[in-house]
């Protein structure tokens, strides 16, 4: 028992019961198990509810199922190594793990990422935030019932993934940012079938609008739901589409630009009171606003080159290897051992699809990170089902957790 | 409000109240209206593949099961045994044990080559680091993707199945597909 943490022990002491809810009721209070394995959970959360009939009395989630130990993996592997790991954290927004983790090690190694590689690596993490969207909006549509919609986005989610497969070879988990800028340069072709993408993704948003916006069983399930404000969400820390759908425009894009977001002109939606319909439309503007940015990224997207010409850390290209002795000796010692990170630790906040993602790295001046720290938003975000589904029908709170939108390989790491 | 952006905030749409006068023409017109969303899909092309008869093709950077190369004239194999690729991977699954070349029994180009090369593919994430990492273009990433198999064990794939061609060739999307 004593090699128990507090926590499984906390999880442990709750008793599964059927008890009277007070005085002169004839409904009893019920403590039910929900998941782990629970399709409308999103992964592997478990939810331990006690239940007055049909309402929502208390909510206690449970976490750790996926847990994988990457942030202490991440110790034992080089900094370039790190990427490919880090990436598998939240596995929908895989390219905003790799740039907040990219980011922190840039900062603390003060390179210069070149532009070029400064608006590759937003035109990639807009699809990844709208890849990310689309799952989101499709789960939650089967939960509500609504499987057609699910049909659409994956559709849609295809494309995007189809079109990572063509720049970086992988359709998930791409290491295609690398410390210093982008591993290739895009290959022929692709930008213009971004720019095909965004046309249609834009066509395809209406049609969702069209299927959802006005639909009155969608409406009876998502207005007036689920709602939070946004005084309790600031004090649990929550960020994101959630915050944002309360009415509160904090946007890490435009509140402290990073990797250029200064250069593209787009809005950041709002919401009003933070109900369920309130996220719904958040994010479904957003997808709409992440194909503008895309679009404006390509029509200015620089020449030069893709990844910086610092050679202690980028690896040289591979037609000098051939002929240069120099290149040689830095691809050996650079795949070998490492670049070298002057000692100093540096916190790196980006937005994520669901908030805000920061990368913490503390360097000890050696070839391997230190510290690996990710403060992921899904597990912040977590904290706001119980102020959102108390006493509210069980059914509503697997809509509230579905629009609430937690990615559990990000909550556990 | 600590930040304000100023014009850069755009206010989404409130939703109309469910239920009333509103709701009873919802719950007809705007089903309808749904309806003709999903009935207007069913003039579009499928866009599934019948897999496992129709193979979906890949692009020419798809990362699949790796490749080991030789020389096309002399036939010797590209690797040196120099375990680089095993140094650069992130997941420690790559086993290079080198030996000497000798004149009588010359492998590949170099000094040494490798006398064991070994994949673990159950543990291979597919980063691509190898072939990054391989200054001699030795190994490199295919585009096979069909590498399930019953036993952990048939997984490590060793140099011979490594050197050898796939049985079936993963179909290749051209850039303009
Ligand atoms: S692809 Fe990555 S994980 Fe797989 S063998 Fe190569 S370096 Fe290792
Ligand atoms: S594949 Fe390349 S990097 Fe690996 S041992 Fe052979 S020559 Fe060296």
């Amino acid at each position: 028992m004593s090699a128990l943490s507090d926590y499984r022990r906390r999880e442990q002491s709750i008793s599964y019961s059927a008890e009277p809810a007070g005085m002169g009721l004839e409904q009893e209070l019920m403590t039910i198990n929900m998941g782990p394995h629970h399709p409308s959970t999103h992964g592997v959360l478990r939810l331990i509810l006690t239940l007055e009939g049909e309402i929502v009395r208390d909510i206690k989630p449970i976490i750790g199922y996926v847990h994988t130990g990457i942030e202490k993996t991440a110790e034992q592997k080089a900094y370039w190594k790190v990427i490919p790991v880090v990436e598998r954290m939240d596995y929908l927004a895989y390219y905003f793990n790799s740039y907040a983790y990219c980011g922190a090690v840039e900062k603390l190694l003060e390179v210069e990422v070149p532009k070029r590689a400064q608006y590759l690596r937003v035109i990639h993490m807009e699809l990844n935030r709208i890849m990310s969207h689309l799952v989101w909006l499709g789960t939650s549509c089967i939960d509500l019932g609504a499987i057609g919609v699910w049909w659409y986005c994956f559709r849609e989610r295809e494309a995007v993934l189809d079109l990572f497969e063509m720049s970086s070879g992988q359709r998930m988990h791409t290491r295609y940012f690398q410390v210093g800028g982008v591993i290739e340069d895009i290959p022929r072709g692709w930008a213009e079938r971004v720019k095909r993408f965004t046309q249609t993704m834009r066509h395809r948003s209406e049609q969702y609008s069209a299927l959802l916006d006005k639909n009155e069983i969608f409406l009876q399930r998502m207005r007036n739901t689920g709602t939070v404000d946004e005084e309790t969400l600031l004090d649990l820390g929550v960020t994101g589409p959630l915050l944002r759908a309360t009415g509160n425009p904090w946007d890490l894009r435009k509140a402290a630009p990073y990797c250029s977001y200064e250069d593209f002109r787009f809005k950041i939606p709002v919401g009003t009171t933070g109900d369920n319909y309130d996220r719904y439309r958040v994010r479904h503007a957003e997808i709409i606003e992440s194909c503008e940015i895309i679009d404006q990224a390509l029509d200015g997207l620089p020449e030069g080159p893709f990844i910086t010409e610092d050679r202690k850390v980028a690896l040289p290209p591979r037609h000098e290897l051939a002929t240069s002795m120099e290149a040689l000796i830095h691809h050996f010692k650079l795949v070998t051992e490492g670049f070298r990170v002057p000692p100093g630790e540096v916190y790196f906040p980006i937005e994520s699809p669901r908030g805000e993602l920061g990368c913490f790295v503390r360097s000890d001046g050696s070839s391997k990170p230190a510290r690996v720290h990710m403060r992921d938003p899904s597990f912040v975000n977590l904290q706001a089902t119980a102020p959102a589904s108390r006493d509210t029908y069980i059914a509503d709170l697997v809509a509230t957790l579905a629009m609430l939108d937690p990615v559990l390989g990000g909550v556990d790491r | 409000m600590a930040w304000n952006p100023g014009e850069d905030v755009v206010a989404v749409q409130r939703a109309p109240k469910p239920g009333g006068a509103g709701g009873a023409y919802r719950a007809f017109g705007e089903t309808l209206r749904g309806l003709k969303t999903t009935f207007g899909r069913m003039l579009e092309r499928p866009v599934v593949y019948q897999y496992p008869e129709e193979k979906v093709p890949v692009y020419p950077r798809f990362r699949g099961r790796h490749k080991l190369h030789k020389f096309a004239d002399t036939g010797l194999e590209k690797c040196v045994g120099c375990s680089l690729c095993a140094a650069a991977c992130p997941a420690d699954c790559i086993r290079v044990v080198a030996a000497e070349n000798t004149p009588e029994h010359r492998v590949s180009a170099g000094e040494r080559y490798a006398a064991v090369y070994e994949i673990n593919l159950s543990r291979c994430i597919f980063c691509g680091y190898c072939e990054v990492a391989c200054p001699f273009d030795a190994i490199t990433m295919g585009h096979d993707y069909e590498m399930s198999d019953y036993n952990r064990t048939d997984l490590i794939f060793t140099k011979e199945m490594l050197l050898a061609e796939p049985l079936e060739r993963t179909p290749l999307r051209t850039e303009d597909e």
